[in-house]
């Protein structure tokens, strides 16, 4: 196949997954946001391509049974990557559509799951790795606006700077550490321990982003209303109880994001088209 | 590849098969067929069987099919497979890889099937197109809605005259009366039962072109299913409801000819409980290995209702011989290790009150010759009854008997106890019985779980939040008289309306927001009608495209809303209107009315909002202390109705929707109507499905596949009736021979007791009361026999039952288990673990969307290098 027939493919791929996923989830996302899908997994083929061509297993599903938490629970650890193995190296990779600033912050955090995806690929298939590594598949700023713009020179140029591969360091030894954190947060779910994440986290900034914690995860997180640390968060920036009272309430995510819901729902489900003779 | 061979690892778990069960674990070649009556220990023998064949015989997991009836069963064999490969790798160092093992429900493999993500019932590198499953609710709402309905009709040439609705009337009473004997108009009632007939058809493979009955009813509703058939083919996306998947699996699998070889061995579980289109399933994917076992009982067939036939395993030789010129090893696994001996015996015994012999005296409806053992040979008085009084009373004794039990420590927690019945409820309502067994034990201080016994909507959790939304978006103006079930639901609304109206009086904040979020409707309608005043007198057509200018005028409308004026002059708003225009695919004056008067959310916001005032608050609390999930379970399954309104309609909320109070007619006069009339249960817990401290109540069908120390069978009496309508029609059709019709009812209220006795392991109750209605082959038993009163027994002196504690493990993901958890318990809590469908989830379809596509196109790069490297 021609690259050209490739990239057909691909379009083809992505409309069918969007169709499905719509008509899965029952709601839609706006044409801005679905373009934006669509050219992260084009850019991903033209700058990646001597990877993806590489790529021997997709969505391997690896699974690490039998383990026990402190409390004597047992349980299976399951995760998701993707092998490439060419004739002198196999290595493994995960890819996240996380921006790479974030990722290069919380290197240590990938690691640490790469780490277990990595031994338990070694122990079932027997095979070495050389290698592991993070794509991220949501390119840079630049190359946005060279993308906006049509500019297919600065396409080229843009294209060549960018670096979505991020290596990490591949230890075996802290392999065991994770395994037995993972088995502690076992024994905190099956013992049914949900309290919220602190107030103090809330109002911290999340590594690799200049937001805070109660904005980038607790605005899109629709049980914030009913939680004890988001409200702290929310009524003690300021402000008399009464008067935050409304706007705690009065948050349906930024004007953008209001414009783009309605939008995009509007233009995929318009209440108009409800057959009348349905409304009895 | 193991020095160590299969007994060492028997021993090491300490399992000693009889004679039996080690022949059928170490069977591999050629079809096999067990029999394996209740408590005989057929899980065990499925999954050494499995594990014999992957570790001692080197069959490539993925090369297995193994599939069983329900979720929970599915999980058991994944988990239960999982440990003991896991036990074997720790002896050997040896590694087992089952992920990509067909190890589910039939429906769930299917799907897989569907999907086909390792590319093995398509030609390399063709991707296939999954058609998106509506489940039985969404089935019910495609055929339910006025539109698809008259569709339908016309299909069947029900409609002909100028008046629909008179002929929309006639048609239901007739499909009514031709499948239940009753007169009645009700579109429900005619929806659901021709929802049943079309699955019955799919689930026979049936083709409605190929039939041309004498019946003129029939032949109507055959045209009708070839409509809905055809009416699930989509312009890029097919669907199929449950029954249709299966038949299009089947048709995929057909169509295939790699498919011979994607499987080496097949088990299948719970045989008797398949319908047609499996066993067509099943020996197809047989074909070429000719490796099938099938495991069942008959005696404990119970989904004739949803198309099983339990012929598939009476008959299996035979059948085995014609699709696959073999006959089967049939293995009878006839110990019963799970109940005390008389209560095997009682069951035996019972199940012989009818004569189960074929009319022409050649041969049986049962599996001939069955020889159920138990292994416990005490003789321990197992069953037991009560002296024959008032009803109230015998109840009472029942309830201090199942409180002396655990009072004595003879169980550890009550639910250890259950109670089974034939069914719980009547259309929403419980039945006598249940609700007074249930009195008696609150008597006691003991609480009950019945979680298909009452209508979801009832629970307090959904009254109260539906209730302030009625408030916040009106509910229908109601006119004119109402029939029964109507009525019922309109005492619903007023008692919801009334319900909030008593959490506003507590909590002035709630009652604020309440009529904050009523103004806000009120400012969207007059904004609407500021709007259309000024089309109306432009002679403007609504459908008509946006002229630019016409903006100014529309912001200029008297009496329109600062908010309103801001939307429309919102910069960005005026560059996506502009961008279309450009685009050539300008936006109509619609669209914009409806974009200005439109509320910023929808109702699934509503309910996230409400959940922050304090009555709500405080219910999340409970359960992320882990005092009481119950509440927040509920909350969960709320959420997952109103995110199947704005599915099945739409999430946005307009000036337009709301005008004519066309929202409230919708939302509740319609939507809520089918979910209150289908009597939708409430929340119930795959994985866990038992709460501590209560007694379940459940029905004899829930039942299956469980065991419980102590059994009460609360209700002795099922009539049989003439047979069912579906029956008759497929019979006919498909010139099918099967059990006699007269017969079938009978024959199935014996199996369903059947089931129901061989539940328990130390004990079954037969509570007796006087005036109380019981089949003939329970009177039998009593006239035969004499069984000791609980009143006689000593409880001090019963052996304890310990608490089942067969932990199999769980799996648990990185991504969304481990570091979901990390970010935030209490997030993880609702969405992950109580199902709480999110409101706005663009990220996640974002992401989603990405990987499944890179994942295609590493799909399709694997198999292009594999086409290189072959040529």
């Amino acid at each position: 196949m021609q690259d050209y027939e490739i990239i057909e493919k691909i379009r083809e791929y992505f409309e069918d997954n969007y169709e499905l996923m719509r008509l899965e989830g029952g709601h839609a996302i706006t044409e801005d946001i679905k373009q934006l899908a669509l050219t992260q997994v084009l850019y991903y083929f033209t700058k990646l391509k001597d990877v993806a061509t590489k790529v021997t297993d997709t969505e391997v599903k690896l699974t690490l049974p039998d383990q026990k938490t402190p409390k004597g629970r047992n349980f299976t650890i399951e995760g998701v990557v993707d092998i490439v193995r060419d004739d002198d190296e196999t290595w493994m990779y995960d890819i996240k559509t996380h921006d790479t600033a974030y990722i290069e912050s919380n290197k240590a955090l990938y690691e640490r799951q790469l780490n277990v995806y990595a031994h338990i690929w070694q122990n079932l298939r027997g095979q070495a790795l050389d290698k592991t590594a993070i794509i991220s598949t949501a390119y840079p700023e630049s190359l946005k606006q060279a993308h906006l713009l049509n500019d297919q020179f600065r396409i080229q140029y843009e294209l060549s700077k960018w670096n979505p591969l991020i290596e990490l360091d591949f230890d075996q030894e802290k392999v065991k550490e994770v395994v037995d954190h993972f088995a502690e947060i076992v024994d905190c779910i099956e013992e049914k321990m949900f309290k919220p994440a602190p107030v103090e986290v809330l109002r911290s900034t999340m590594e690799g982003t200049n937001a805070l914690f109660g904005t980038r995860v607790c605005r899109n997180c629709d049980v914030r209303y009913s939680c004890s640390s988001y409200r702290d968060y929310a009524t003690s920036k300021g402000k008399g109880e009464r008067g935050s009272f409304r706007k705690y309430f009065d948050d349906f995510g930024s004007d953008a994001d209001k414009e783009e819901w309605v939008n995009a729902n509007l233009a995929a489900k318009n209440p108009d088209d409800i057959n009348p003779a349905e409304i009895q | 590849m193991s020095e160590k061979d299969i007994r060492y690892y028997w021993n090491l778990k300490g399992f000693k098969p009889n004679p039996k069960q080690e022949k059928a674990i170490l069977h591999v070649k050629g079809p096999l067929f067990l029999t394996a009556g209740p408590g005989s220990g057929k899980t065990r023998v499925i999954l050494w069987r499995t594990v014999n064949l992957i570790v001692f015989h080197q069959v490539d997991p993925k090369k297995i099919f193994l599939a069983t009836f329900t979720d929970k069963a599915a999980h058991q064999l994944k988990e239960g497979l999982r440990s003991l490969l896991g036990l074997i790798t720790n002896e050997t160092g040896q590694p087992y890889d089952i992920s990509r093992m067909a190890i589910g429900t039939v429906h769930s493999i299917c799907q897989d099937i569907l999907v086909d993500r390792n590319r093995v019932f398509s030609p390399d590198g063709v991707r296939s197109k999954a058609p998106v499953l509506l489940d039985s609710l969404g089935q019910y709402f495609k055929i339910y809605r006025r539109s698809f309905w008259r569709e339908l009709l016309n299909a069947g040439g029900y409609l002909y005259s100028d008046n629909i609705e008179d002929d929309e009337e006639a048609a239901q009473r007739e499909i009514n009366m031709y499948f239940s004997g009753s007169d009645f108009y009700s579109r429900h009632e005619a929806a659901t039962n021709i929802i049943s007939i079309f699955n019955r058809f799919s689930e026979e493979n049936l083709n409605p072109s190929a039939h041309q009955p004498d019946d003129e009813i029939l032949r109507r509703i055959l045209k009708m299913y070839a409509f809905y058939c055809n009416s699930h083919i989509g312009e890029k996306i097919d669907t199929v409801d449950f029954s249709l998947l299966q038949q299009r699996a089947f048709n995929k699998i057909k169509s295939f000819n790699g498919s011979k070889d994607a499987y080496d061995y097949i088990i299948i579980d719970e045989y008797q409980d398949t319908n047609s289109i499996q066993e067509q399933i099943y020996f197809e994917i047989a074909r070429k290995c000719k490796n099938i076992c099938v495991v069942g009982d008959d005696d404990q067939a119970l989904y004739r209702f949803r198309g099983a036939t339990v012929e598939n395993l009476v008959e299996f030789e035979e059948r085995s011989k014609k699709y696959l010129n073999e006959i089967p090893t049939r293995i009878d696994l006839d110990t019963n290790y799970r109940s005390k001996k008389k209560i095997v015996n009682f069951y035996t015994d019972f199940i012989e009150q009818t004569n189960w012999a074929k009319r022409d005296g050649k041969g049986s409806y049962r599996v001939a010759d069955k020889d159920i053992q138990p292994f416990n040979q005490e003789d321990f008085s197992a069953i037991v009854t009560t002296i024959k009084i008032e009803k109230i009373n015998v109840f009472e004794k029942v309830a201090q008997f199942v409180f002396d039990l655990k009072a004595n420590g003879k169980i550890e927690d009550y639910n250890q106890v259950a109670f089974l019945f034939p069914s719980l409820s009547y259309r929403g309502l419980k039945n006598g019985a249940v609700a007074e067994f249930e009195t008696a034990l609150n008597n006691k201080g003991i609480q009950i779980f019945a979680p298909r016994a009452g209508r979801f909507l009832e629970i307090p959790e959904a009254i109260e939040i539906f209730g302030l939304l009625f408030h916040i978006l009106e509910r229908p103006s109601h006119q004119g008289p109402a029939s029964g079930g109507l009525k019922d639901y309109r005492q619903w609304q007023l008692n919801a309306m009334y319900r909030a109206e008593q959490l506003m009086a507590h909590d002035s904040l709630l009652k604020e927001y309440v009529s904050d979020r009523q103004e806000e409707i009120k400012m969207v309608k007059a904004d609407y009608e500021a709007l259309m005043k000024v089309i109306d007198k432009k002679k403007w057509k609504l459908e008509n495209a946006l002229n630019l200018d016409m903006i100014r005028d529309l912001a200029s409308a008297s009496g329109l809303s600062q908010t309103a004026k801001a939307t429309l002059q919102k910069r960005a708003f005026l560059e996506l209107l502009k961008k279309k225009q450009q685009a050539k695919q300008p936006v109509s004056l619609n669209y914009v009315v409806n974009r200005v008067t439109s509320v910023d959310w929808s109702i699934l916001d509503l309910f996230y909002q409400l959940c922050g005032f304090k009555h709500f608050q405080k219910m999340y609390e409970l359960a992320e202390e882990g005092i009481d999930e119950g509440p927040v379970c509920n909350l969960g399954l709320i959420t997952q109705y109103l995110a199947r309104f704005m599915e099945e309609y739409t999430p946005i909320i307009t000036a337009s929707f709301l005008s004519d109070k066309k929202f409230a007619n919708t939302f509740v006069g319609s939507y809520l109507y089918a979910i209150y009339r289908l009597g939708e249960s409430e929340y119930e817990d795959a994985d866990d499905p038992f709460p501590k401290g209560r007694v379940p109540f459940l029905t004899i069908h829930q039942s299956k596949g469980l065991e419980f120390p102590y059994v009460v069978l609360g209700n002795l009496n099922k009539i049989d009736r003439p047979a069912d309508k579906k029956e008759i029609i497929i019979r006919e059709l498909l010139q099918k021979e099967g059990e006699p019709l007269d017969r079938i009812s009978h024959f199935d209220n014996m199996r369903m007791f059947y089931v129901a006795l061989s539940r328990a392991q130390q004990m079954t109750i037969l509570p007796q009361w006087k005036g109380q209605q019981r089949s003939q082959a329970f009177k039998n038993m009593f006239a035969q026999n004499v069984y000791p009163v609980i009143e006689s027994l000593n409880v001090a002196e019963l052996p304890p039952s310990k608490l089942d504690n067969d932990d199999l493990g769980k799996s648990y993901s990185y991504t969304a288990d481990y570091l979901s958890y990390q970010q935030c318990p209490r997030k993880y809590m609702t969405f992950n673990k109580y199902g709480f469908i999110p409101s706005r989830s663009q990220t996640m379809f974002f992401g989603s969307l990405v990987h499944q596509t890179i994942e295609d196109l590493h799909h399709l790069l694997i198999s292009e290098k594999k086409k290189k490297q072959e040529a």
